[in-house]
């Protein structure tokens, strides 16, 4: 683990919970993370106003105002700082619903300790990597995507998409490691007209899965997120698994927000 | 005998008071002279009366009394040949006449009178009826109140009263016979009939066409009255089990219900203890320092968490399908890509599996909630890895067959015995397939189930050692709104 970026990561955890801020606490401290609690929204938008952080954990489900507010309220004085929520399964609306408000990701309780860290780091590194022009060409594992020439290379070798195919990619991969849900997704490619046309873009996204994955029926780049939207597979895991450097993988992948929300 | 006797002597007496009265006429117009004239019209008066009140044959004698009378009086007055006065025989012949005619409007009259008294008393009685019946308690079986209510309302010598549908016999007052057998007999050979003769009133119980039973009763009533009798019980019988059947399902749903409130709640309280844990194991692997046996503690306690998080969701599916709250979102879903989600969604399950995809129409749409459907291919997905011999391939399939899109999920497992068919899709019901015990809760199906009821189609499964095991599930193209 590289504890040189963690170090100064600092947390908020919100949740009514304490058992599990108790249960959060300890490994965070201990892999070098600053940890802030709170029990309830109001508790940490007035803790957000005394003092910055890095990245908010944030429950979805709390009393008081609940986690959905919190957000909004958060999104409305910080737009950038990186929101994790903390959902149920069967929970699809509100998680449609918290990204939509612009929350960056958000994992599923019971959630294990490991992939949380891993959702933190891409939502801090994502904040953090110096922004590149928009056109930059976009590497992740052996899937190289120039948005200028529109091109799509796999393990060197060009691959033939069409442009909705191509647009989809570059949305999805421009936002890698994170979930795009599929009105967002279908309003930056179709429009907003489309946004309800969710089995529109599945059909599109399994002619673009024969194309790119090695495995259709078993997918490591195009994820799909049930009920919720896809996620292009994060470019660290695929550094991790080659053995690069954590820090090197990071900056291929340039800050995609703004991207998306251009095109759309 | 007694009663000839009775009347015979009520008879009597009413032509004695008649013959009376004339021989005081005759005696009062014997004394007094100016009467003479006048008598022969107060016999009339005489005659009249008692024609009208007591009948024909005893103003006749009457009469006769008077034409004798008045012809006895007038020899008295030097008429030389009473027989042979022909105004004599002319005046009995009035006589005769006018008691003849008086008696019969009379008796016309009166008989008139009678029945729509009857009749009156009849409509009252089986208004009684009807009030009673509806006022019945209908928490236990109507047939012994019923039969005593006819007994009783209608004062009749015996009633019995045969539920076909129960079985059973209810009767009230005295039978001779075995009234049983009566009944019953009415109801198989259904003869409805009245016999004057013994007084029987027999009727098949109807409701509509089909018979439900059948009624004896013995007394004097008229046949319209034994008809509505008659359908007054079966309509009685009617509502006592839909009543009966409407309760029934009452509290079928309450304990349903009931049901899935505790287990939503339950479910609920296990998610945060279940996270914390989670956190905690999952957390103590990555701080690391942890010798090799303490890291695979922490893994069993994560492996172990994660059973019981997904026995968790899954009541919680339960629960909410039971409890009919869940709102359908039927949106036209391509069924490739509900079976890639889906299998995407059990990637870890099916790691270790062969997953064969038979899809013949790439492009078929199902207009269905994906969520719905996704959880029902997901429970038979599931059910299928846990249940397949290893190494063998899992086969997930749709086709359009009429009306409908027909999901398969085909393994190759113990073989479900024949009469475990149809249960393993009860709830907490699970096969007894000793040799292959898979964890699971027994709940998985019931979901399956559900899922496709609510979108008006249905399940089922077939099994053997040849052709292996497919579980299988029905939803119709059309017929889901909203």
């Amino acid at each position: 683990m590289n504890v040189t970026i963690q170090a100064s990561i600092r947390i908020l955890v919100v949740d009514d919970e304490p058992a599990i801020r108790r249960a959060l606490r300890a490994p965070l401290l201990e892999l070098g993370f600053q940890v802030t609690e709170a029990s309830r929204g109001e508790e940490a938008l007035q803790t957000l106003r005394g003092a910055a952080c890095d990245v908010v954990l944030l429950d979805i489900n709390m009393p008081g105002i609940g986690g959905i507010e919190t957000l909004r309220r958060i999104r409305a004085v910080a737009p950038r700082l990186p929101v994790l929520m903390l959902t149920v399964r069967d929970g699809e609306e509100e998680k449609v619903e918290a990204l939509e408000l612009g929350a960056d990701d958000y994992v599923t309780k019971p959630f294990s300790t490991r992939e949380l860290i891993a959702r933190i780091r891409t939502a801090v590194r994502r904040v953090r990597a110096p922004i590149r022009p928009e056109d930059a060409p976009i590497e992740i594992g052996e899937i190289r995507l120039e948005p200028v020439k529109r091109i799509v290379t796999l393990r060197g070798a060009p691959v033939h998409l069409t442009r909705k195919e191509f647009d989809i990619l570059h949305c999805l991969m421009s936002r890698a490691g994170r979930v795009v849900t599929y009105a967002r997704l279908l309003t930056a490619v179709w429009g907003a007209d489309c946004r309800e046309e969710v089995e529109y873009l599945r059909t599109f996204i399994r002619q673009l899965r024969k194309k790119i994955e090695d495995d259709p029926s078993n997918p490591v780049y195009v994820l799909t997120d049930v009920y919720v939207g896809y996620r292009f597979a994060d470019a660290q895991m695929f550094q991790e698994e080659t053995g690069e450097g954590a820090e090197q993988g990071g900056g291929e992948v340039k800050d995609s927000a703004a991207d998306c929300e251009a095109e759309s | 005998m007694r009663g000839w006797g009775q009347r015979a002597v009520l008879f009597a007496l009413e032509s004695a008071l008649g013959i009376v009265a004339v021989a005081l006429v005759a005696a009062l117009a014997h004394w007094s002279q100016w009467l003479l004239p006048v008598a022969v019209l107060l016999y009339l008066l005489i005659v009249v009366p008692i024609a009208l009140v007591y009948g024909f044959w005893q103003a006749l004698l009457v009469s006769l009394t008077a034409v004798l009378v008045h012809s006895y009086f007038n020899v008295r007055h030097a008429q030389p040949n009473p027989a042979a006065d022909p105004a004599n025989s002319i005046t009995l012949l009035a006589f005769v006449l006018v008691a003849l005619l008086v008696s019969r409007l009379s008796s016309r009259v009166q008989k008139h009178a009678e029945e729509a008294e009857r009749w009156g008393r009849q409509m009252q009685d089986l208004y009684e009826f009807t009030r009673r019946t509806l006022q019945m308690n209908l928490h236990v079986e109507p047939g012994p109140q019923l039969a005593e209510l006819v007994h009783e309302i209608f004062a009749l010598e015996a009633v019995v009263v045969f539920d076909a549908d129960l079985h059973e016999i209810y009767q009230a007052g005295l039978w001779e016979t075995d009234p049983q057998e009566l009944a019953q007999n009415v109801y198989y050979f259904e003869t409805s009939d009245d016999d004057e003769e013994t007084g029987l009133g027999r009727r098949v119980l109807r409701l509509g066409t089909v018979p439900v039973g059948s009624l004896v009763v013995r007394g004097d009533t008229s046949p319209l009255t034994n008809n509505a009798i008659a359908s007054l019980i079966a309509i009685t019988f009617d509502r006592y089990r839909a009543f009966a059947n409407e309760s029934h399902l009452e509290a079928e749903r309450r304990t349903e219900q009931l049901r899935a409130t505790v287990l939503d709640s339950l479910a609920h309280a296990y998610k945060t203890p279940l996270t914390a844990i989670r956190a905690a194991s999952t957390g103590l692997e990555e701080m690391g320092h942890l010798s090799a046996g303490q890291a695979d503690l922490v893994a069993l306690i994560d492996e172990q968490t994660g059973l019981l998080s997904e026995l968790t969701t899954r009541l919680l599916t339960t629960a909410s399908l039971d409890s009919g709250e869940v709102a359908i979102h039927a949106t036209p879903v391509g069924v490739g890509s509900l079976i890639e989600e889906v299998v995407a969604g059990l990637r870890d399950r099916l790691a270790s599996m062969k997953v064969v995809i038979d899809l013949p129409n790439e492009n078929l749409v199902l207009h269905c909630d994906g969520k719905l459907m996704g959880m029902l291919l997901t429970q038979y997905i599931d059910n299928a890895c846990k249940y397949s011999i290893f190494g063998t391939a899992i086969t997930i399939g749709a086709r359009q067959a009429k009306n409908e899109v027909v999901f398969s999920v085909h393994s190759f497992g113990a073989v479900i015995p024949m009469a475990d068919r149809e249960r393993i899709f009860d709830r907490y019901y699970r096969a007894a397939i000793k040799a292959n015990r898979a964890g699971g809760t027994g709940i998985g199906l019931s979901v399956a189930k559900r899922a496709a009821i609510i979108h008006g189609g249905h399940v089922w499964v077939t099994s053997d050692e040849v052709e292996g095991t497919t579980f299988f599930a029905a939803i119709p193209t059309v017929g889901l709104k909203g």
